[in-house]
């Protein structure tokens, strides 16, 4: 399956992203790695994506770009109307404010704020939050506001980490690999609370996965190799994650 | 089957490993080399700390040491006297006598007298003391060294040495003339040659506290031409005594000499016991004191003054008490600073290392033993180690080396040579690698003991809770940023409390040179503006009846005269002595001032003694105490006289009476010896010149130069301690603050790069770091003020000798300054640290922890 073989319903949808010919070279000469080797891709509001690939695939550096983590080495990327391949340091650090959510393998919480707080940090700096307690709601802990990290589970400290990414609204939620460090039971509960932060917010995810069984929850499978984007599958119908097993 | 495989892998896994292990240790010094120069910023200031302290430490030693070498070398060389005797006039066959004493090897006698000096181009008089030299051949005791011309020609007249001191004052070479007034009879002098005396090394008019070389010198002449200038031909006036080696022991000391102790001026209402004992403090050989004991008996008949041994020998007194403040600061100020550099060494590794947990754990895998991590580490600290002793050897060599320079604008050393101390290189590096050692040890041994796949793994969230100032209540009104560094500095009370001390100790050795500095201004203000108001002292030749004071009250421009009697005594209570002069000084005078403790003004009674507290401290003597004085000129007097006052004065030791109880005391007429004058500015040029052409004067101190020269010698030398050791304070400070952010930068640097990640600016992240630097500085500071006090307060009062004391000033200035420089010093730390929160890699955080 290619990219022209995109569903109807996806095209009427707005496009948040649009990546072309994107290429990111680390070292020189022979040392050259070229982690990211011309990658094409648009990403539409409301979707749910899969981004599944292999180690050393470029995925993650392909989120990081996108995230304005990173600069490429060449090609466009646009974010709506925002060329990200030409901000500086402040104007991308407003995008991942305003615009972004993260989500990592290691929660990366700050150790020493509560649940709350590790929300509410980000609801002190965005434009338009939900309360923290909302946040933390729609990730199902009402009843762990007031715990610290250390006092909760993996499962427990990721769904406050995509309660931290949500809270500001973003229009995209980016996570890499946030069931890598989790047990299937743990990481389904996780993956629900994404799958219903998408649909109830319509928040466009990005989800970096290994894991082939994600894949059935997405509304587009993007497969990575080699710098490149191997194929793109849209489903026509999407499991819930609840359903899902591996 | 299964078992096979996993032994064959396991097999396999072995050699990989084993192969992996050989190159690895060849490729973990590289690793050394890499980590330093990734930490190079927090190496260097690791080193530069202990730099600081080492080289404060070598140079202190190093000056001790230069010092007594040099000075025991001239003494040895130049065959310095042991004992001195000052009498009115014994003929030459007493000296003979005294050479018989049992333990006396070499007798020098000759003539000390003092003269009035002409200088062509100095307005006001200057005097001097000329020494005698034998008619032929060298002294056999305090000789000379020339410096520059010739000596005396045997048989020469009119020729004259002069101390280095004085003519380097003057400008004076050989070949100039200067005119002298001997025994008031104007003579010209060929200057023939520039000498040094070992019994000058530190060249002062007798009494004064501080030098004025310009307006008075030593001066050298034949015996022969002195003797008949003062009708002294045949006799002698000064004697110098050497003794011999062996009677160094009271053992030594033969039985006959002992009943010798007994005064023959037969000491009214004193047993011969208690003079015994009286004689000198403790650390005296019997030997000498028996010897001086014999010497007063035999010149008591011929005005003798009273003999004295090296330790009440003014330029002795003078070199042994900057030798002791030396010593002082050589202990107390390094010692602070190689704590600090100490502490910060352990803390900085110990902090570094727990950084390198998970490439402790790697290695650990590999299996390497705890043994050779600790010893790679410790190879890691050495390396710091070693740096900051070459740069504090070096330092310590170079600030050694210009510092002695300094000396040799005191002190009169035929060269001075700058003597590296390797002991205190020794006991500084030793300091060092302990530090380093103990610091390397726990840190790694903490990372050892856990097993290696543990400690690969990202340490779990660390346990925390709501800070105390929360859990007042106040929560709601504290920023996150706040919340996270208090609950952060709460959960590692060790590590905050490590920063505090590090800051603390910081902020408290930038009080000390400080502290100094204000002291010595204190002491020019104190010592000129509230003691010694007048603008100018006048001695006499001789003790001259009182209505000379109308005599100065006419020269052109006098204000106001006081007169002051001052004479040479003996001071004793219980078994200690010393040899002073009281000063006889006017009842309600207005000029020179006795001031106690408590600033108030002491009042002298028509009985009675006032003397520096110091005095009182040395003699163990308290107010109401009966003190026996002993007159070493004029009648041989020994009575009590009750002590009624302790001068708060700051430089030598003195004795103060009214001066007309003095003159009683000395059974003697209304005589002064001197006088103070207040002098109108516009006509102190005309009052001069007048004042030159009094033949009885014999000097004058203007005050003003004296306090130009204080500020030109000691003040100067005094900055420039005070600057050494304040760039030293700053340099800690700075390294202390700059190490502390870099390493909470690296221990945070996961969490500041997730802040970054989810949309902090570089600014609000930055924010995070500093909140917490800024609460501990601002714990730290009070802490540091405090603990500089302690520092300063302990240091000043070990400079407490009989020649100068320092009084410890505090100054608001001195605290500000302080405060100034932690503040400059963490501000800049933050720049330096957040400078470096640019380079934050923001990837990585999106990663497992390496």
């Amino acid at each position: 399956m290619t990219s022209e073989q995109q569903p109807q319903t996806t095209i009427a949808r707005e496009q948040v992203f649009r990546v072309r010919g994107l290429t990111k070279v680390y070292g020189m000469g022979t040392a050259e790695v070229r982690a990211l080797d011309g990658v094409d891709l648009d990403l539409f509001a409301g979707e749910l994506a899969v981004l599944l690939g292999p180690s050393g695939s470029g995925k993650t550096t392909l989120l990081n770009q996108i995230g304005g983590l990173d600069v490429p080495t060449d090609g466009e990327l646009w974010y709506r109307d925002m060329e990200l391949t030409h901000a500086d340091e402040a104007e991308l650090t407003q995008y991942r404010r305003d615009s972004v959510g993260f989500v990592f393998q290691f929660y990366n919480l700050i150790p020493s704020l509560t649940a709350r707080e590790n929300v509410a940090l980000i609801t002190e700096i965005a434009q338009d939050p939900m309360s923290a307690e909302e946040a933390l709601d729609m990730v199902n802990l009402s009843g762990r506001l007031d715990h610290f990290p250390a006092q909760l589970s993996g499962g427990e400290q990721q769904r406050v980490a995509i309660a931290r990414a949500i809270a500001k609204r973003p229009a995209v939620l980016l996570c890499d690999e946030p069931t890598g460090a989790l047990d299937i039971k743990t990481g389904i509960v996780v993956l629900e609370a994404l799958q219903r932060v998408n649909e109830d917010l319509g928040t466009l995810t990005v989800v970096i996965t290994h894991n082939a069984a994600m894949a059935d929850m997405a509304d587009r499978v993007i497969r990575f190799a080699d710098g490149r984007v191997q194929s793109i599958r849209a489903n026509t119908t999407k499991v819930l994650a609840s359903s899902l097993n591996w | 089957m299964a078992a096979l495989e996993f032994g064959v892998w396991n097999f396999l896994g072995f050699w990989v490993l084993g192969f992996g292990v050989c190159i690895l240790i060849s490729h973990l010094d590289r690793k050394l080399w890499r980590d330093l120069n990734r930490m190079k910023g927090q190496a260097i200031a690791v080193a530069l700390v202990m730099a600081c302290g080492l080289a404060m430490l070598t140079m202190s030693r190093s000056l001790i040491q230069s010092l007594e070498s040099t000075r025991a070398e001239y003494y040895e060389a130049n065959r310095f006297a042991d004992v001195f005797a000052h009498l009115k006039r014994a003929p030459n066959s007493i000296a003979d006598r005294v050479a018989q004493i049992p333990g006396v090897a070499g007798v020098q006698a000759g003539l000390a007298v003092s003269v009035t000096l002409d200088i062509p181009g100095l307005d006001e008089p200057a005097s001097g003391q000329v020494r005698s030299l034998p008619d032929r051949g060298e002294p056999d005791l305090n000789r000379l060294y020339l410096r520059a011309g010739s000596w005396l020609a045997p048989g020469s007249r009119g020729e004259v040495l002069v101390g280095e001191a004085f003519a380097k004052a003057n400008r004076l070479k050989p070949g100039d003339h200067i005119a002298m007034l001997l025994n008031g009879r104007r003579q010209d002098f060929r200057i023939v040659g520039i000498v040094l005396s070992p019994e000058f090394i530190f060249e002062s008019r007798p009494g004064a506290a501080l030098p004025d070389n310009r307006t008075y010198g030593i001066f050298w002449m034949p015996y022969e031409e002195v003797a008949k200038a003062f009708d002294l031909y045949g006799a002698f006036n000064y004697l110098a005594l050497r003794l011999a080696p062996s009677s160094g022991s009271g053992a030594a000391v033969p039985a006959a000499t002992r009943p010798l102790a007994v005064p023959a001026g037969g000491a009214a209402g004193e047993t011969p016991a208690r003079q015994v004992a009286a004689r000198r403090a403790a650390p005296l050989h019997t030997s000498e004191r028996a010897v001086i004991a014999e010497v007063d008996r035999l010149l008591a008949t011929y005005g003798g003054r009273g003999a004295y041994g090296r330790s009440d020998h003014p330029s002795h007194i003078r070199v042994s008490d900057e030798i002791r403040v030396l010593t002082t600061l050589s202990i107390g100020f390094p010692v602070v600073f190689l704590s600090v550099a100490a502490f910060m060494v352990n803390a900085v590794l110990s902090r570094l290392l727990n950084l390198q947990r998970e490439q402790i754990a790697i290695l650990k895998a590999f299996g390497f033993a705890n043994r050779d991590i600790v010893l790679h580490y410790l190879k890691f600290a050495f390396v710091i180690v070693a740096v900051g002793l070459v740069i504090g050897a070096l330092g310590g060599l170079l600030l050694g080396t210009r510092l002695v320079k300094m000396y040799e604008m005191w002190f009169r050393f035929p060269e001075l040579h700058f003597q590296f101390a390797r002991s205190a290189l020794v006991a500084a590096s030793f300091v060092g690698v302990l530090a380093a050692f103990v610091g390397v040890f726990n840190a790694v041994r903490r990372a050892a003991k856990l097993p290696p796949a543990e400690a690969m793994r990202p340490e779990p969230p660390a346990n925390y809770r709501p800070s105390l100032v929360e859990r007042t209540g106040i929560a709601k009104f504290l920023s996150h940023t706040f919340r996270i560094a208090m609950r952060n500095i709460e959960r590692r009370p060790m590590q905050a409390l490590f920063t505090v001390a590090g800051l603390a100790l910081a902020t408290g050795i930038l009080i000390v040179p400080n502290t100094f500095r204000d002291s010595v201004k204190h002491i020019l203000g104190f010592q000129w503006d509230v003691l010694e108001r007048e603008d100018l002292s006048v001695g006499l030749i001789e003790p001259t009846s009182a209505k000379v004071t109308h005599l100065f009250e006419q020269l052109p421009g006098v204000v106001a005269a006081e007169p002051f009697r001052v004479t040479p005594v003996r001071l004793r209570f219980g078994h200690r002595t010393r040899q002073l002069a009281i000063r006889g000084m006017t009842a309600q005078g207005i000029q020179t001032r006795i001031i106690d403790k408590s600033m108030r003004e002491i009042p002298l009674p028509v009985n009675g003694v006032v003397v520096s507290a110091k005095l009182a401290e040395v003699l163990d003597a308290r107010v109401g105490d009966l003190l026996t004085v002993e007159t070493l000129e004029g009648k041989h007097i020994v009575r009590s006289v009750p002590l009624v006052g302790l001068a708060d004065d700051l430089a030598g030791i003195t004795a103060y009476m009214e001066r007309f109880a003095l003159n009683r005391f000395l059974e003697e007429g209304d005589v002064v010896t001197g006088a103070n004058l207040t002098v109108d500015t516009a006509r102190r040029a005309e009052f001069l010149r007048e004042l030159k052409g009094i033949p009885r004067v014999s000097w004058v101190a203007i005050k003003e130069s004296l306090r130009e020269n204080f500020r030109k010698t000691t003040g100067a030398s005094i900055n420039l301690i005070q600057m050494i050791y304040l760039t030293f304070a700053t340099v800690v400070a700075f390294g202390v603050v700059y190490n502390n952010a870099r390493i909470s930068l690296a221990e945070r640097a996961r969490e500041l790069a997730t802040l970054r990640v989810i949309g902090f600016s570089q600014r609000e992240v930055g924010g995070v770091l500093v909140t917490e630097l800024v609460i501990l500085a601002l714990v730290a500071v009070p802490f540091g003020l405090l603990l500089g006090t302690g520092f300063a307060t302990g240091i000043i009062s070990m400079v407490n000798t009989e020649t100068v004391r320092l009084p410890l000033v505090l100054t608001a200035h001195n605290y500000a300054f302080a405060t100034l420089v932690v503040a400059v010093a963490s501000t800049l730390s933050a720049i330096l640290v957040l400078r470096n929160l640019k380079q934050l890699d923001l990837v990585s955080a999106l990663k497992a922890p390496e």
